[in-house]
């Protein structure tokens, strides 16, 4: 069977995958934005309950490895109660995984924020939601988004393992194939192929004109 | 901002709660719409998915063709590939509803879920290059040869090849019938250990590379009865698909067509004597 | 649901979990080495005075590091034998996993000898030194202590991602609960003991990767916080 023989046959199958791998990104990657900023927030507080608060879970959840996480959330966490759909487990275990890593490219950013900027927003008796909002979150965006950029394209990476937890995502179209076929270059190489064009043509680029409008707010002209 | 916090807290707590476990047993669950879900390996011809998601396989078949006597269409079912080690895990985290992946009644099966009568009963056999080099026929063979075994995780076998005095540094463990058919096609193992029917299908797909031993050669206590898988607390709904596996059985003219398709034939119909309760303790 | 947790259960796997988390840390510490070779040239690869070298390097890298370590292991595990080229499990995961954190590595070595200053370059150049010579004495010092932090972030990766092994058979850890809890139908004791060992063992590693870290850039002469 040539390549594309192959291609007519299972293509649609593995564009479907694709599908839900695309959506697992979208969900993963708005839960662990969610989860950096507020945990990078609780990092920088001067509370310091708070502050341990955040750094034991980023710690916990940076110190573990994901592929654990996932099968912990998807197996283990049923008996505690909490029963969450395969997808959701998958974006759960993911978002809170990357959620760690972020927070702490989050803290990273609000440290690089020159101290001199709170220290005017104070003395304009900005309230501190307004300080945030308006001086040093827009500061810290060109800052943060070469390492976020980064974060996220592994985050696509890591979205094969959901296949692993009975997700139908591309990564498990391919091995269903694989395991029917027997046509593992073709099967594992297309989706290989899949996951390169989606991260070098789609997921980059568009990370890349985010830096971009990030810098074009705070005056900077290009990175 | 620490309100914005507090109301983030809430809705993640709001979002756990929603989907957190009911209690509610399986035909309460199905008459209030919720998808019967049949969890299942990738083991041809026992039990795998389509390219649309699709049940094939002949212990689908049969688990299908019984539910039908139940009332339940097949557009009322789901499917849920496992990996084969998370098939009981899988049932008693309530990821599926009832297992077909093709598991043999053992007792320590019998421990964490309830099976369902016998759908029919099997043997297991040993798979080999072509030729049989080794001249491999059983597990006192294996151990003689210091032959590396290839099985998958959770399978019977491994139970089996244990209870039979193979030592673990010549056993393999691999993910499902996948991966024992590529590891026997890469050389890594001397033989492999499964289902006849797996054994066959290796074999066929493998172009004459591979052998199927003589399963009467295998010992006779690897005669095995496989019953579909349900919860423990799923008691009411398994008393209700076994009185209809029951009238399935005694007229199996529909069942052995749509299983016939993948190699269930009459050979394979349970004896009385192989019952679920007899295998729970014995084997 | 029963989430009673079974002390003697996890008295009776404890031993075989320790012996697979051995082969773990074994898995981990041949494959960083491997990847720290497979970036150097990598790095090499893309500062040839070929322009086409570079260039398709370059394009290696950048698919390598772009695709999904899991089906890459896939790929080298079951294509290999399609073509006729067997190798056992534990020698797929070791090339895929080397080649895979090798293009992060070059990555960091790109970064590394970025930040040595343009000047030194050009003093080198300046007095007359050989290549190697540069590269030996002047550059790759510099360069060395800025690349360890990143070096050290892909340590513990590379042992956080061991359990991807795992789906091509190779036996640590990870493989030993699910083998292990496969063959007592229960997953909650041997999923859970995996994390706490990883805990155990990635957290003074991560701990030490940022003092060594705190204490370059002190070095360096960059304040840190």
């Amino acid at each position: 069977m040539n390549y594309f023989s192959f291609l007519a046959e299972h293509g649609s199958t593995l564009l479907l995958g694709t599908v839900t791998t695309v959506k697992v990104l979208i969900c993963a990657t708005i839960l662990y934005v969610i989860i950096s900023i507020i945990f990078g927030l609780m990092r920088v507080s001067n509370n310091s309950f708070i502050q341990g608060v955040a750094t034991i879970y980023i710690e916990f959840f940076r110190g573990t490895s994901l592929m654990v996480q996932l099968f912990w959330v998807y197996y283990v966490l049923p008996f505690f109660g909490i029963s969450l759909e395969a997808f959701t487990s998958g974006v759960v275990a993911i978002g809170m995984n990357f959620g760690a890593y972020g927070a702490e490219i989050v803290r990273g950013g609000i440290i690089a924020v020159p101290k001199g900027q709170w220290e005017g927003a104070y003395a304009l008796n900005f309230s501190p939601a307004k300080r945030m909002r308006r001086i040093i979150i827009p500061q810290i965006f060109p800052i943060i988004l070469p390492p976020a950029a980064n974060l996220t394209v592994e985050l696509l990476k890591a979205t094969a393992l959901v296949a692993l937890v009975t997700v139908v995502d591309l990564t498990f179209e391919a091995k269903q194939i694989n395991s029917i076929t027997w046509l593992s270059a073709q099967c594992f190489g297309t989706a290989l192929i899949i996951y390169y064009i989606i991260s070098r043509f789609f997921l980059v680029p568009f990370l890349r004109w985010l830096e971009i409008i990030a810098a074009r707010k705070v005056g900077k002209e290009k990175i | 901002m620490n309100r914005f916090i507090k109301s983030i807290g809430v809705f993640l707590v709001i979002l756990f709660s929603i989907t957190a476990v009911n209690a509610e047993t399986l035909t309460s669950k199905l008459k209030s719409g919720s998808k019967l879900r049949l969890g299942f390996g990738t083991a041809v011809p026992w039990a795998y998915a389509g390219d649309n998601g699709q049940a094939l396989g002949f212990v689908n078949m049969i688990a299908l063709t019984v539910l039908e006597e139940m009332g339940i269409t097949e557009d009322q079912t789901e499917t849920k590939v496992f990996e084969w080690s998370g098939l009981i895990p899988g049932l008693n985290a309530n990821r599926s509803d009832m297992v077909t992946g093709g598991m043999y009644i053992l007792k320590s099966r019998c421990e964490n879920m309830n099976f369902s009568d016998p759908i029919g009963v099997f043997g297991d056999a040993m798979m080999v290059p072509k030729g049989n080099p080794k001249g491999i026929n059983n597990y006192a063979d294996v151990i003689k040869t210091g032959a590396k075994l290839v099985t998958g995780a959770g399978f019977n076998t491994v139970e089996a090849a244990k209870k039979y005095g193979v030592p673990d540094s010549q056993m393999m463990l691999v993910e499902g019938e996948v991966g024992i058919l590529a590891a026997m096609k890469a050389g890594r193992a001397d033989v492999a250990v499964q289902t006849f029917f797996g054994a066959k299908e290796h074999e066929a797909k493998s172009n004459g590379m591979f052998e199927v031993t003589d399963p009467k050669l295998m010992p006779k206590e690897t005669l095995n009865v496989v019953g579909i898988g349900f919860r423990k607390s799923d008691v009411e709904f398994k008393d209700n698909f076994n009185k209809a596996l029951a009238k399935v059985m005694a007229n199996p003219a529909k069942m052995l067509e749509r299983a016939g398709e993948y190699g269930y034939d009459k050979a394979q119909l349970p004896p009385p004597s192989m019952s679920t309760e007899w295998a729970c303790s014995t084997k | 649901m029963d989430a009673e947790w079974k002390w003697d259960f996890v008295y009776q796997i404890l031993p075989k979990m320790l012996l697979a988390t051995l082969n773990t840390i074994m898995a981990a510490g041949i494959g960083y080495a491997i990847a720290v070779v497979v970036g150097m040239l990598f790095l090499v690869g893309q500062r040839t005075p070929y322009k086409i070298i570079n260039i398709l390097v370059r394009e290696i890298v950048e698919f390598i590091r772009s695709t999904p370590l899991l089906i890459q292991l896939f790929f080298v595990y079951f294509v290999g034998p399609q073509f006729g080229i067997v190798l056992s499990a534990w020698v797929s995961a070791m090339i895929t996993i080397g080649l895979h954190f090798g293009t992060y590595l070059s990555e960091v070595y790109r970064g590394a000898l970025k930040g040595v200053p343009i000047s030194q370059w050009e003093a080198c150049r300046a007095l007359n030194f050989s290549t190697i010579y540069t590269y030996k004495r002047i550059i790759f010092p510099q360069a060395f202590p800025i690349a360890i932090p990143g070096m050290g972030n892909y340590l513990v990766g590379i042992f956080k991602d061991t359990p991807l092994l795992s789906t091509i058979g190779v036996a640590e850890l990870f493989h030993a609960a699910t083998a292990v809890g496969g063959y007592h139908y229960r997953y909650l004791e041997p999923y859970t003991m995996v994390g706490v060992i990883f805990l155990i063992l990635s957290i003074p590693a991560a701990m030490g990767i940022r003092k060594l870290e705190r204490s370059v850039n002190k070095a360096q002469g960059k304040v840190k916080n």
